[in-house]
């Protein structure tokens, strides 16, 4: 019987294995090298010349995967010894190194012999072949893959029990980690101690405001432009944020007031197929108004449905939506599948917006103020029958709320946000169409809304910037976004199911039944004093 | 003697199965009231449609002299009637404070344009409001509670809580669903001088669902004995206790007879 802790590394190998196979067929390699080689500075050498640039940049990609093998197969154990870390390693590695040198001799030979294997795998197209292969002979690399993923695993061993698990650590720890814990704890004391402060908080809303002000004239058309995207789905997300996040109903046809939004504006300021030529600035509260009206109309119907039921509704309503934009039965209304051009923007004392830094400014604004509008409703009597209703919609009625009112509230001022949203993109684009406005966008929204942290505004911020911001940076994996987009929402449920920036309540809710934090000593009661007898005074 | 409470042949049936049929059941105004009956009899059906949560088959159910029929569970509650539930429903995430002021919200005016603006009578309203519940917390004996999360609180505290958010809408009628349930003796006896209290100090006419028989031959005014729906025996405790119908529909045929045995139960 072999060894429990051998067996563990000959899992680990066998899962490592599987996992560059997989990479392999999906040709992510090529993806993966050129993504280097743009860190690097060296991406756009020609992929068929030997070792040079893109191969050498897959090779360091295959090694750091090598790495990583070694370093979860070296994994602490009892006792913890060298060797057997050694050992762990050279398993793992030598297994994952030799299913990779085996699927590289496999290829080798296959292309050699002439076979199109893009026929059967759309990924191995013979430029993918000649720089998996570097062009060697079968034997030859399938020898070298097995030499580097077995020899960066062991590097990876070394790593893992000698820098991560030894002395090393702790001196970096004390070195590095407590000086920087301790800033960042200095930094949150002092964070809290000047918003206690009346006067500082202001001054430091000021500071804030002048950085907003001053950074779109700094960062270039690039990133404004991307950080315009960003903040249109903020826009939205914090819409759904209230839909979703705080009155709990499942909206899957956001979007439908997003295009809602978009489509007002673009047909009361372009000359096609209306020319009524409005100004931005009358279209702007128009625009929002109609996408509120449709939120509310369309929830009198469905909003007596609950959860799932709902869900499925308001999907059904947003596809039903886009079909009607793209029909020719209404060409001569909404410009039919060729959309809408020449949406005006705004001017402002006679000048134009134009850049994207304009609308930068422009998305800030409405952002403050859905945030503002929120906040306050939160810590209102709307906001708790909200809360009340999601927690238990029963008891809600039970209590006295009105639910279909405030679910009406809720989705009737989401769907303002997200008219908003709508308005600022049509305009922005000068263009809006039904393409702009399919399923992807509603469930875009959402995620972004649960993996930010549902009802918290700052989550659903940093769920924008996570899930719109990293792939408009990272367009190099372009074809892999959608699968990226998966694998984080899968992560990130199993890892950290209330999202990242989480609201202290769906904090709670999520990790429900698990040992609680130390329950928040009771704050202090208002000092009046009473009996039975006032109660009802 | 205006009546609170009063239901005229009231009729539920669920598929055929009658839970409740034409029930005529009379609570007088600031009387404690209960009903009882074993297990499946149609009780908390009641308690369903009197809150509106059912629709009723046939018969009126009327709330000081005025037909309730038809009206939402919200529309119910804003007239003057609250309820607690068998199985406590906190609204487990919110605090205790939160809890009560949710109970509140009938009573509060303020428009959401309002919380928006902050307006000076949104803002005098809300001051009021957390006042009112700070004070029912301390009415129900959970003062300096107001923080925690109801699902931190222990059993006792989570029904008092309910019973305090019940109370935020200022009822006139306050029907309880088994509120000693799951309570020990010491807390069971807190309870009932608890509910005494809110008759004799609030002037709220109580009507209960109990299954501890102690409670209800202790407090009750008045006791209703249902039994498949239909009511078999009403009047006082005394009457009850003696009454062969209720001892057959609780011990079986046959126990009727063995009228002290039945009475050591009851008792």
């Amino acid at each position: 019987m072999m060894p429990e802790r051998l067996r563990m590394a000959l899992i680990t190998g066998a899962t490592f294995a599987v996992l560059l196979v997989f990479l392999v067929l999906i040709g992510f390699q090529v993806t993966a090298a050129e993504l280097i080689g743009g860190l690097l500075g060296n991406g756009r050498t020609t992929a068929i010349s030997g070792l040079s640039g893109l191969g050498l940049n897959m090779l360091g990609f295959f090694a750091l995967i090598g790495l990583w093998a070694g370093m979860s197969a070296a994994r602490r154990r009892t006792p913890d010894l060298w060797s057997h870390a050694l050992e762990d390693a050279a398993l793992a590695g030598g297994l994952a190194g030799a299913v990779l040198g085996l699927l590289a001799y496999l290829v080798a030979r296959l292309s050699a012999a002439g076979v199109h294997m893009s026929a059967y795998l759309a990924q191995l197209v013979p430029s993918t072949i000649a720089l998996f292969t570097l062009g060697l002979p079968a034997i030859r690399i399938a020898v070298l893959y097995f030499a580097l993923i077995a020899l960066s695993a062991l590097l990876g061993a070394v790593l893992a029990r000698g820098v991560v698990r030894s002395s090393w650590r702790r001196t970096l720890n004390d070195r590095l980690g407590r000086p920087l814990g301790r800033s960042v704890e200095m930094g949150n004391r002092a964070i809290r101690k000047v918003t206690a402060n009346r006067v500082s908080r202001y001054g430091l809303y000021g500071v804030l405001v002048l950085l907003a002000l001053l950074l779109p004239q700094r960062i270039g058309p690039f990133w404004n432009y991307t950080l315009g995207t960003v903040g249109i789905y903020v826009l939205l997300g914090l819409g759904l944020n209230v839909v979703v996040g705080l009155a709990g109903l499942l909206d899957l046809g956001y979007v439908a007031f997003f295009a809602i939004g978009a489509y007002t504006v673009a047909l009361l300021t372009a000359p096609q197929p209306h020319h009524l030529l409005w100004s931005f600035w009358v279209a702007l509260p128009i625009g929002i108004g109609v996408a509120a009206l449709a939120g509310v109309l369309l929830g009198i119907p469905v909003l007596r449905l609950r959860g799932d039921y709902l869900a499925i509704v308001t999907l059904g309503f947003g596809e039903i939506l886009g079909t009607l934009t793209r029909s020719d039965a209404l060409v001569t209304f909404t410009g039919g599948p060729m959309g809408v051009k020449e949406v005006a923007g705004p001017t402002l004392f006679g000048r134009a917006f134009s850049s994207g830094a304009d609308y930068l400014y422009l998305m800030a604004i409405g952002a403050v103020v859905i945030i503002f509008i929120t906040m306050r409703l939160q810590n209102s009597r709307v906001g708790r029958a909200w809360v009340a209703m999601r927690e238990d919609e029963t008891v809600a009625r039970a209590m006295g709320i009105n639910t279909l009112v405030q679910k009406l509230l809720a989705f009737g001022i989401g769907a303002a946000f997200a008219g908003l949203g709508g308005v600022f993109f049509a305009s922005r684009n000068q263009f809006t169409g039904p393409d702009d406005f399919t399923l992807m966008v509603s469930i875009n929204v959402l995620c972004l809304v649960i993996v930010g942290g549902m009802g918290n505004m700052p989550g659903v911020i940093a769920g924008a910037l996570v899930l719109k911001g990293l792939p408009e940076v990272l367009r190099q994996l372009e074809d892999y976004r959608l699968v990226a987009f998966g694998a984080l929402l899968v992560v990130m449920m199993v890892v950290r199911p209330e999202g990242i920036l989480p609201s202290r309540r769906r904090r709670l809710e999520v990790h429900a039944g698990e040992s609680l934090p130390e329950p928040e000593k009771a704050g202090s009661q208002s000092p009046e004093r009473a009996t039975g007898d006032d109660v009802r005074a | 003697m205006t009546s609170a409470l009063e239901t005229h042949q009231l009729t539920k049936t669920f598929g055929g199965l009658a839970a409740v049929g034409r029930l005529d059941l009379v609570v007088p105004e600031h009387r404690i009231a209960s009903v009882i009956g074993p297990n499946g009899a149609g009780k908390t059906t009641v308690f369903n449609c009197v809150t509106g949560f059912y629709p009723v088959d046939s018969g009126d159910i009327l709330f000081y002299g005025r037909s309730i029929l038809g009206l939402a569970p919200d529309q119910i509650t804003y007239l003057g009637i609250a309820r607690t539930f068998q199985n406590i429903r906190l609204f487990a995430n919110m605090t205790a404070i939160e809890n009560i002021l949710v109970g509140e919200h009938p009573r509060l005016r303020s428009m959401w344009f309002e919380a928006v603006f902050r307006t000076p009578r949104m803002r005098q309203e809300e001051r009021g409001a957390v006042a009112e519940a700070n004070r029912l917390l301390l009415f129900v004996g959970l003062g300096g509670m107001g923080d925690e999360l109801a699902r931190n609180l222990p059993y006792g505290a989570q029904r008092r809580l309910e019973l305090a958010r019940a109370l935020a809408s200022q009822p006139r009628l306050l029907l309880l669903d088994e509120p000693t349930a799951g309570m020990n003796p010491n807390e069971t006896r807190e309870m009932m001088r608890f509910i005494q209290r809110l008759r004799d100090e609030l002037g709220i006419t109580i009507l209960l669902i109990e299954h501890d028989m102690r409670v209800v031959m202790g407090i009750s005014e008045q006791v209703t004995v249902l039994d498949y729906g239909l009511k078999i025996a009403e009047g006082t405790t005394l009457e009850i206790q003696h009454n062969p119908r209720v001892i057959e529909a609780y011990l079986g045929r046959g126990a009727s007879s063995g009228l002290g045995e039945a009475n050591r139960v009851a008792a």
